[in-house]
């Protein structure tokens, strides 16, 4: 079993790092995939808060890692599964937020238990000289007996979809409004208009995005479609995210889930799932 | 909801700048419920706890860049809601429409913020059947009242200054030395006064007739203190019996003004 991953553009480095922070904001466990030609993180629903969502982000080797080398136990398996602490890896990455690093590795290998060490190449202002970080975050190989319990989530059919251009307003809203009322109606048409809905004892509260970019996934056109979702759960998605993308897509599985996705880049992709709760 | 026609509503308001109107309602939401009255001379909000403290948010027509009524309305609301629909686009800048269909209808708030011209929120607040508040107003219209204008921001330093754990604060306001007194008696005596004499900078009016000595729960004086930090200029009146005023205006940066009015029940002289 092998893994070895080197980055280097201080922009990917960057996002890495953002990508890791969110997840690390919304559960303690984290799960890594690592297949040939790609590599998921994925955070489970939180089992000791009911309010994180499903979140989990697909990066293209490519895309971020010039170095990728991914080698499973056996020749005929293709992932290495692994679990770590989602906080440990997130402090791991956390030296990249300056932006003054060099380089990142990312190795798999054993100290005195599983690991993957990370080794951030720092420039510092006060000498010309790199500084060198390093830290192990313990993790647990995932046997392959128990694999079919840890795969990527599959994106949810819908049956309409919306890109939201930004996500300022409509995150302090639902930070707002998850206050109000403990669901959330999100009503979705294919003029381009999108209304998530409050409801209390004493108050209804309407906020309309208009103009909006629909997407159409189903084959007949659907021309409406809502869903309602717990407000925590949603709140919980927006308050974690960390990435500098404004471009959301939000997509309706009428009466069973909202999709959320954000197209880091071409090949990097998060999502996050919100299942749909009784009225 | 499109631009409405006014003849289907009692009431229609349109506030340019929503931030002033949201100090101004944060600082009197002590309590749940509220009543609304408007009519011609403007909107006014009153809150009161017990029957010992009220609390009125009053917003003249030229507050409003809108304002048109018909007949006197009035009705009572959650005021926390209302205050949380104000709040929901956090520190972005909205313009907001208030509409009013009539009795058992709905209270509308539609927010439109400046940064994206696609998005709007709308809140319907159900309105109910309310009690009428007390009208204290009419007690405090005798001409021998003692009356100070004070500038806000040193009057909010003076209070927030006040001994936070005293019970009671006692007001003295009198024609000659000392003036204008407070003092508090905090846990194990502890006594704590300011004074503040007529000839003060912050004094902008000083009109006092009769030395006036009052105690006032300090809990509900410091109920005052959002609006009092708000305020440019506030006003103190008391009438012979120590019923206390505070008349404070709430100033936005389009210099319209809103009025929040507080009055406080003395507490009955110990007899000792």
């Amino acid at each position: 079993m092998k893994f070895r991953a080197q980055m280097k553009d201080p922009l990917y480095m960057r996002e890495f790092q953002n990508i890791i922070a969110t997840l690390s904001k919304l559960s303690k466990d984290c799960l890594m995939i690592l297949g040939a030609q790609q590599m998921h993180l994925i955070v489970n629903e939180d089992q000791s808060s009911t309010s994180s969502p499903l979140v989990w982000v697909s990066i293209a080797a490519t895309e971020y890692f010039p170095e990728y080398v991914m080698e499973a136990a056996h020749p005929d398996q293709d992932y290495i599964v692994l679990i770590m602490s989602s906080a440990n890896l997130g402090r791991a990455l956390s030296f990249l937020r300056g932006g003054g690093a060099n380089s990142c590795k990312l190795k798999l290998q054993r100290i005195q238990f599983p690991c993957i060490s990370v080794a951030c190449s720092l420039l510092s202002t006060s000498s010309t000289e790199a500084r060198d970080v390093l830290y192990d975050v313990p993790v647990t190989i995932i046997p392959a007996s128990d694999w079919p319990t840890y795969v990527v989530p599959r994106v949810p059919p819908s049956q309409l979809a919306l890109v939201l251009p930004s996500l300022r307003l409509l995150r302090s809203l639902i930070d707002k409004l998850k206050n109000m009322s403990p669901s959330l109606e999100f009503q979705a048409n294919s003029d381009g208009e999108l209304n998530v809905v409050a409801t209390s004892e004493m108050s209804t509260v309407t906020s309309r995005f208009k103009r909006l970019l629909p997407r159409f996934l189903s084959a007949d056109n659907d021309r409406e479609a809502s869903c309602l979702v717990d407000s925590r759960k949603a709140s919980a998605f927006f308050t974690a995210l960390q990435l500098a993308n404004e471009e959301l897509t939000i997509a309706i599985d009428r009466e069973h889930s909202i999709h959320l996705q954000i197209d880091v880049r071409k090949d990097v992709m998060l999502h996050s799932i919100l299942p749909a709760v009784c009225a | 909801m499109d631009s409405p026609s006014y003849s289907d509503y009692k009431f229609v308001g349109r506030v340019d700048h929503v931030k002033t109107f949201n100090t101004a309602i944060k600082s009197i939401c002590f309590n749940d419920y509220a009543v609304l009255h408007i009519s011609d001379e403007g909107l006014r909000i009153t809150v009161e706890q017990g029957r010992s403290i009220q609390a009125t948010l009053f917003m003249p027509p030229g507050a409003f860049t809108e304002f048109h009524v018909q007949d006197f309305q009035s009705f009572g609301l959650k005021l926390n809601d209302l205050s949380e629909c104000l709040n929901l686009f956090g520190s972005a800048d909205c313009s907001i429409r208030i509409m009013y269909k009539d009795q058992g209808e709905c209270l509308y708030l539609i927010l439109y913020p400046y940064d994206d011209e696609d998005v709007s929120t709308e809140c319907a607040i159900k309105t109910m059947d309310c009690e009428e508040p007390i009208d204290h107003d009419m007690n405090l219209k005798d001409p021998d009242l003692n009356v100070i204008f004070a500038r806000g921001p040193n009057l909010y330093k003076i209070f927030h200054e006040l001994d936070k754990s005293a019970e009671e604060f006692e007001f003295i306001t009198s024609p000659d030395s000392p003036y204008f007194k407070i003092t508090t008696v905090g846990v194990l005596q502890a006594v704590f006064s300011v004074e503040v004499a007529k000839t003060s900078s912050m004094m902008m009016m000083f009109n006092c007739r009769q030395t006036v000595t009052a105690r006032y729960k300090s809990q509900q004086i410091r109920l005052t203190n959002k609006a009092m930090q708000a305020a440019t200029k506030v006003a103190i009146k008391t009438n012979s019996i120590g019923l206390l005023e505070l008349h404070l205006v709430i100033q936005g940066e389009g210099q319209e003004e809103i009025f929040v009015q507080f009055y406080v029940i003395p507490l009955l002289n110990s007899v000792d």
